[in-house]
């Protein structure tokens, strides 16, 4: 788990620490991830555009500076989203680099000189290669305390798989140039896994998966428009390097240590489509097609008209009248993001299911928190009851909420509390402990504190 | 439990791996959401010398929403009541998703340091203190011996 966060700290301890404040200024305050469809507030400060939005509908402000902020006020930042996407995926080859150049320097190592990136039309085919061989520099380290015979079942593995690339010659021809034998031979090893396949059309070679997915489709397009296909274009007699971009690629899932590098999906992206960030800030426009959804006054509305709106959205219209309220809500604030503020907006079906994920999430929260665990309990005991505690639920996080009744309806559940808490402080006495009786009989009763207490009130409940 | 947002493993583990000086805080085992928080009391304050603990609850709108902070340890002071309970604008209207975790403890420590009898949570310390600053502070001071005891 901790591998898969990255945190800006993870360049402390590398040769260049300074680093870090890159990471953490290309972070959104507010989810303290990297920044996913940066928007600009007048204020002149910068956050996720799902993020704020979904904090300006609690409040009206901007988190870091507290002035006062509205929807309409934000402004995507197509520059920001380049930069902050062009660094996420250098990001780990980075880290990796630096760490290694540190320990380098505490113990040098013969067999693991980096090779600096090169120059030339081949440089991301260096950097990936380069990736993989920094996996292999941390076997090796390890290994070259332990005796020989471990390396040499790697390699024995490495050479017996070669022999099973279909194009295996480049490996051979390509990497050594580079690496020490050893390192190479775990590189190919490390590659083994991906069977390629040759494409009808151009007659190219790809791994199965990125030939179904997305290779046939791109050919056939680029076939039926008349132009050659894509990747003839792009290298005319580089072929193997396309070839070895994407084995690299795929055969990283296969690589035991892949959770390192949390960026794998984005490269993968990058490498299919040959992004370039500067071309595509350059051509940003935003989507014009979608126009912004409004904000609806929907607690004035009644059910029926909120339940039209939402189906004319194609939006489920199961639950109460403030389960759609929310629904409505939160898939104005995904829409807005999405169509509004983002370079690529994603399809609406995306949406919808984003929204159920987000509805799905909020009802385990939901349960996990009260309703069903005590809910069901009041129901049992009496209807009229159960009714009361809805109505003060309902209150409970606001100045509203009403203490008084909360704690009558509950007086029993209460004094048990007590009573268990005074035999318990009974016995931490005997262990020398300051006495709090006065206050901590009233901390019990006390419905403000809400969260703990619920928690000991909802063991409470089940033990009967 | 729902799976927990990055930004609170993220938090936990930042607040694990570099501590805030004076502070720790460490989640709960059963529900990671509920922190168990030390704070030191700050040097050259009626608290100097103590240890107090406290509980910190992040509700499922956080980052939207403050965390709960409350002492357990009994102390006296004219911003935090009977109930451990804390007036901190930041805890309350002055919430912004911008602060952490680490930056809420760091403003109950300040206050700590720098009473504000002011805007009184617990009347009758503040009274106290404004009255009688001597008096109070040594009161404070004397609690924090019996209490809050290292």
């Amino acid at each position: 788990m901790k591998n898969q966060i990255s945190d800006a700290s993870d360049f402390t301890h590398t040769r260049i620490p300074k680093l870090s404040q890159l990471d953490t200024l290309l972070r959104c305050h507010i989810c303290k991830d990297f920044l996913k469809v940066p928007v600009l507030t007048p204020c002149g400060h910068t956050f996720c555009s799902l993020c704020i939005r979904e904090y300006i509908s609690v409040q009206a402000k901007c988190p870091l500076c507290l002035t006062e902020l509205r929807e309409s006020m934000l402004r995507s930042e197509f520059l920001v989203s380049e930069i902050v996407d062009s660094y996420k995926v250098i990001r780990d080859k980075l880290l990796d680099i630096l760490r290694q150049s540190e320990e380098k320097t505490t113990d040098p190592d013969p067999d693991s000189s980096i090779i600096e990136v090169g120059s030339g039309p081949e440089d991301s085919l260096i950097e990936n290669d380069n990736q993989n061989d920094d996996t292999c520099d941390d076997i090796q380290i390890l290994q070259s305390n332990k005796p020989t015979s471990l390396k040499r079942t790697y390699t024995d593995i490495a050479s017996s798989s070669l022999r099973t690339l279909p194009r295996s010659k480049y490996f051979k021809a390509n990497i050594p140039v580079k690496r020490s034998s050893t390192a190479s031979r775990i590189d190919s090893m490390l590659k083994k896994p991906v069977e390629l396949v040759p494409c009808p059309i151009c007659e190219k070679y790809f791994p199965v998966k990125e030939l179904e997915r997305t290779h046939l489709d791109e050919c056939l397009t680029l076939q039926s428009l008349g132009n050659k296909p894509i990747s003839l274009k792009q290298t005319s007699h580089k072929d193997e390097p396309v070839l070895n971009r994407s084995t690299v690629m795929s055969s990283k899932k296969s690589i035991p240590t892949g959770g390192l590098r949390t960026t794998k999906s984005r490269e993968e992206g990058e490498v299919e489509e040959e992004i370039s960030y500067v071309d595509k800030y350059i051509n940003s426009t935003t989507d014009t097609e979608h126009q912004r959804l409004p904000k609806l006054d929907l607690p004035s509305m009644t059910i029926t008209q909120v339940k039209q709106k939402l189906s004319n959205l194609g939006l489920s219209t199961a639950g109460t009248k403030q389960n759609m309220m929310a629904r409505y809500n939160y898939y104005e604030i995904l829409w807005n993001s999405n169509f509004c503020d983002s370079l690529n907006p994603v399809d609406v079906s995306e949406l919808k299911r984003q929204l159920l994920s987000w509805e799905t999430s909020r009802k385990v929260h939901n349960i996990a928190n009260s309703s069903t665990s005590i809910g069901n309990l009041m129901v049992s005991r009496s209807a009229n009851r159960h009714h009361d505690y809805k109505k003060l639920l309902d209150n409970f996080k606001t100045d509203k909420f009403n203490r008084k009744e909360w704690c009558l309806l509950f007086r029993k559940q209460f004094r048990r509390l007590i009573k268990d808490a005074k035999k318990g402080q009974i016995s931490r006495l005997s262990k020398n402990e300051p006495i709090q009786e006065s206050p901590k009989d009233e901390q019990l009763t006390d419905p403000d504190l809400s969260n703990d207490l619920f928690e000991k009130l909802d063991d409470q409940v089940h033990i009967p | 439990m729902a799976s927990l947002p990055k930004r609170i493993i993220k938090e936990t583990e930042r607040l694990v791996t570099d501590p805030v000086p004076g502070i720790t805080a460490e989640p709960h085992d059963d529900n990671l959401r509920y922190f168990k928080v030390t704070i030191e009391g700050p040097a050259g304050s009626p608290y100097e010398n103590g240890l107090f603990n406290l509980e910190l609850y992040l509700p499922d709108d956080y980052p939207m929403e403050a965390p709960k902070v409350r002492f357990l340890t009994k102390i006296y002071h004219p911003n935090i009541d009977r109930l451990g309970r804390i007036c901190l604008d930041i805890l309350k209207t002055n919430w912004s998703p911008a602060l952490q975790i680490r930056t809420v403890l760091l403003s109950v420590q300040a206050l700590l340091a720098s009473p504000n009898p002011n805007d009184p949570l617990a009347n009758d310390v503040a009274e106290d203190w404004i009255k009688n600053e001597q008096g109070a502070k040594a009161k404070a001071k004397e609690w924090t011996a019996l209490y809050a005891k290292k």
